[in-house]
């Protein structure tokens, strides 16, 4: 059993545990990947060397990029009206 | 001014990207594709880039029916992509294709429950309701009725009356 450190040294030990977990959490987090759920909400994750990983990355990543109105071919990001209309 | 009052009685294919935008503020822009693939609204998307935003999603399921089509599961009815600047979310019944792009950081449990009860919404489900705000319910007298109706999910099975417990 681990034994648990008392007084100040111990605190700011403890202090410094769970900013380092912070950090490796906010890191796991940004990390690209990709879920997929079924119809119960169950969660599978698509693994790095799966079939098609890469390419299902770059698409979230174009979509990512145009609601953002980057990479337009008219030039200039511009937001259009809401709901626009199919043609 | 509530959405209760600015919506009407049903939600169209073309209002519905517009509702789930409406309902997440991560929400940066969505699109509805019908059963065969074609755009049928979108939401908050820059001008024109609606058709590149439903191909998109049309090629995300595609990928992933392929990329999953060995695992001993279900073909996925909702997917996840987080990527550097965002995320992209989608979700699919028999008729409809809602994709939502999110900010980075955004509650995934949130995002996917939101595009599943909107969907359900379209075809004819429960509608969603949701809380007003603090400013709008100041005048009015609270109570736990009030705000039980006023739970941001949807109408689940309202009792008919003929199934009360004794």
């Amino acid at each position: 059993m681990k034994e648990k450190r008392k007084g100040p040294i111990g605190r700011a030990a403890g202090i410094a545990e769970g900013v380092a977990a912070a950090v490796r959490r906010l890191q796991r987090e940004r990390e690209p990947r990709v879920l997929v759920y079924d119809q119960t909400g169950y969660a599978r994750l698509v693994q790095p060397d799966a079939r098609g990983h890469e390419r299902i990355l770059e698409l979230g990543e174009r979509m990512v990029q145009i609601a953002a109105g980057e990479d337009t071919k008219e030039g200039s990001p511009r937001r259009g009206a809401r709901s626009e209309a199919p043609s | 001014m509530s959405i209760l009052v600015q919506m009407g009685a049903t939600l169209t294919p073309e209002r519905t990207a517009a509702r789930l935008c409406e309902l997440s503020s991560d929400a940066r822009a969505a699109v509805l594709l019908d059963a065969a693939g074609a755009l049928a609204g979108s939401s908050d998307v820059p001008a024109g880039e609606a058709e590149a935003l439903a191909e998109l999603t049309r090629e995300l399921f595609e990928t992933i029916d392929r990329a999953t089509r060995d695992w001993d599961t279900d073909p996925a009815e909702q997917v996840e992509v987080q990527v550097a600047g965002g995320a992209a979310f989608a979700s699919r019944t028999p008729r409809w294709t809602l994709a939502v792009v999110a900010r980075r950081g955004a509650l995934a449990s949130l995002m996917l429950y939101d595009l599943r009860a909107v969907l359900g919404e379209l075809e004819g489900g429960p509608r969603i309701r949701r809380a007003a705000a603090a400013e709008e319910a100041a005048g009015a007298p609270a109570s736990e009725e009030q705000a039980a109706s006023e739970l941001p999910v949807p109408e689940l099975g309202r009792d008919s009356g003929d199934g009360d417990a004794r």
